[in-house]
């Protein structure tokens, strides 16, 4: 990092919090506190739902993933547009006007307190894991690059996102997430256009996306249904639509967004907006990583993209074993950088032969290095490093910090904590709130006062992002994180789904079965992820179909006996 | 804490004058960006 580095990384903080704090003046009720006295306008709430979802494993992970695996991941958005829809014609309107502040508030009007509880707790367990990843991932990523220490990354990140929630509330947080969304746009259209311009003078950006579409990374959509493939068009569709039911209808992080509109039709709007800008955006970020994929067809890519890694084995006595492979890597590659080059002059020659010997040479090669890749991971595992590494997570700001130029690497940097911070704090908030709400003031304390309420809000915020730093470690062994957030979700998603597909759609269904149900969910899922090798998105399917079918079961066996008997 | 009551009418939209004519715009929208992405796909591949 260079000076005018750290100088675009501290102006980009340091604006974030002082913005954030000049927002959140006047939260002096629990109302405008928790949903900021409902006056939010849709563009706020649209970009503050992005930036919440959008955290920096989004930017660190996707790319890395991209690169490795190709564009398919895309897929998993797929259902979201769908998903949308059915939240503004269903949940939106319901929630409005129940008048809650939590979605699971709803759940003690529809069936009874202990519904309401366990959606709470399995809330809380599942946000609680995710809070920790969240901040994990920056911090770990950084103090491999930079060496910084990842607690104090962790810390730092901490201090400062409880620092402007504790204060402000929702109103902070919503404002600052829209402020953090425009820097992350602007950073990832900056480092896509400097990578376009890195590339070798003869290869045009149609050449590159030929090179990375004949490598298999621009594999935007697979209709082959598969059910242990994660990412085709039908697991994204029902899958991903199922995942984005649960998570945009069920999880207070997101709900809390929608619930501070002004109207029901603001709510909506926001909604719809996120419907049709995500699929784009992850789009963007996808490519993103296919081109550096190419980048790194024309210039050298370490074996190990972990620095600390790869600087190990090729020291002491594990050198012996990573020459032959960095020999052979460096032999695969100048092989697939020369018919790189050979496709591209074939291509504009006119010559469909030679372009067909030079693509059956690139696509051979292509398999040696990712061979010699997977041995150097293997080599990595088999001499100290973390069990089945992969540094997926790191071949992105690798990237950043040996090649961008100078102020890039801060904006990205920034792009990155803005992304870390935006999403935490969001998240934070709405543990507070449903530990305040769903479990203090309904179970320990009702009937207190708004400035008692106001003041649990914040301990309960400063708690849980004490929480979330301390356990930000948790991520370690994970591999991919944005897959490892995703999965962690899976595993609870489908019973709230299916909890409040039972409120919204089965009048007949009693507050026991709906408690019955959630807990069978909740088994089915675990038995479906530790016994068999179906792919995480259809865990809400299942935990959902699974809570309305013993719901509806219970609820038959067991009806609900009228007040007079009782 | 908030109104106890409050009438909420659900507005129409500002554009396309039904929500049921947005939705479907939401779910064309879709299908024209699968189409999009499959074109990308086969194109590059």
């Amino acid at each position: 990092m260079r000076l005018l580095d750290w100088v675009v990384l501290v102006g980009s903080l340091a604006s974030i919090i002082a913005y954030g704090l000049y927002r959140g003046r006047g939260s002096n009720t629990v109302d405008r506190y928790l949903l900021g006295g409902k006056s939010m306008p849709w563009y706020a709430m649209a970009l503050s739902i992005m930036a919440t979802q959008a955290s920096a494993i989004t930017f660190i992970s996707t790319t890395g993933q991209s690169y490795v695996d190709g564009m398919r991941f895309v897929q998993f958005y797929f259902g979201l547009p769908l998903a949308m829809v059915v939240l503004c014609a269903t949940a939106v309107p319901i929630f409005h006007r129940a008048k809650v502040y939590t979605a699971y508030e709803y759940l003690e009007h529809r069936f009874d307190a202990k519904t309401r509880a366990l959606a709470s707790l399995i809330f809380l367990m599942q946000r609680g894991l995710s809070v920790g990843l969240t901040f994990y991932a920056p911090a770990i990523v950084l103090s491999v690059i930079f060496g910084w220490p990842d607690r104090l990354t962790t810390l730092i990140i901490g201090v400062t996102v409880v620092l402007y929630t504790v204060t402000g509330g929702i109103r902070t947080v919503t404002w600052t997430d829209v402020q953090q969304m425009l820097i992350i746009l602007f950073g990832l259209l900056v480092a896509l256009i400097t990578i376009i311009h890195m590339l070798p003078r003869q290869v045009s950006l149609l050449d590159a996306m030929r090179l990375a579409g004949s490598a298999g990374k621009l594999n935007a959509v697979n209709f082959h249904f598969d059910w242990n493939d994660r990412y085709n068009l039908w697991s994204g569709l029902i899958g991903g639509m199922f995942l984005a039911l649960s998570y945009f209808g069920c999880d207070q992080s997101q709900v809390q967004r929608y619930l501070t509109g002004k109207s029901i039709a603001q709510s909506k709007l926001s909604l719809l907006f996120t419907a049709v800008a995500k699929i784009p955006m992850q789009f963007f970020i996808l490519f993103i990583g296919a081109m550096v994929f190419v980048f790194y067809i024309f210039e050298p890519p370490p074996l190990v993209f972990q620095r600390i890694e790869y600087d190990r084995i090729q020291s002491g006595d594990v050198r012996a074993r990573y020459e032959p492979i960095a020999a052979r890597y460096q032999d695969a590659f100048a092989r697939r950088k020369q018919a790189a080059l050979d496709i591209i002059t074939a291509h504009h020659s006119g010559d469909p032969n030679g372009e067909a010997d030079a693509l059956g040479r690139y696509r051979q090669a292509l398999k040696e290095v990712d061979a010699a890749r997977n041995q150097g991971a293997s080599l990595v595992a088999a001499t100290g490093g973390e069990k089945g590494f992969r540094d997926t997570n790191y071949i992105f700001l690798s990237f950043v910090t040996r090649y961008l130029p100078s102020g890039i690497v801060g904006l990205v940097i920034a792009v990155i904590l803005a992304a870390t911070m935006s999403s935490s704090s969001g998240e934070i908030n709405s543990l507070a709130t449903v530990s305040v709400v769903d479990i203090y003031k309904r179970h320990f304390r009702k009937g207190a006062s708004d400035h008692h309420y106001l003041t649990a809000s914040r301990v309960a915020t400063a708690f849980w992002g004490a929480y979330a730093v301390a356990f930000a470690g948790f991520g370690k062994n994970l591999g991919s994180l944005i897959e490892a957030v995703n999965i962690v979700g899976s595993l609870f998603y489908g019973s709230l789904l299916g909890v409040f597909t039972l409120a919204f759609f089965f009048k007949r269904v009693t507050g026991t079965g709906a408690f019955c149900g959630m807990l069978a969910g909740e088994a089915a899922i675990f038995a479906a992820f530790l016994f068999t090798g179906i792919s995480f998105l259809w865990y809400n399917v299942i935990g959902c179909v699974v809570v309305i079918a013993t719901g509806a079961a219970v609820s038959f066996f067991r009806p609900q006996l009228p007040p007079q008997q009782i | 804490m908030l109104p106890e009551t409050r009438d909420l009418p659900d507005e129409p939209p500002p554009f396309l004058g039904t929500w049921r004519h947005v939705y479907a715009a939401v779910v064309v929208y879709l299908a024209l960006v699968i189409a999009a992405c499959y074109a990308f796909t086969r194109l590059f591949a």
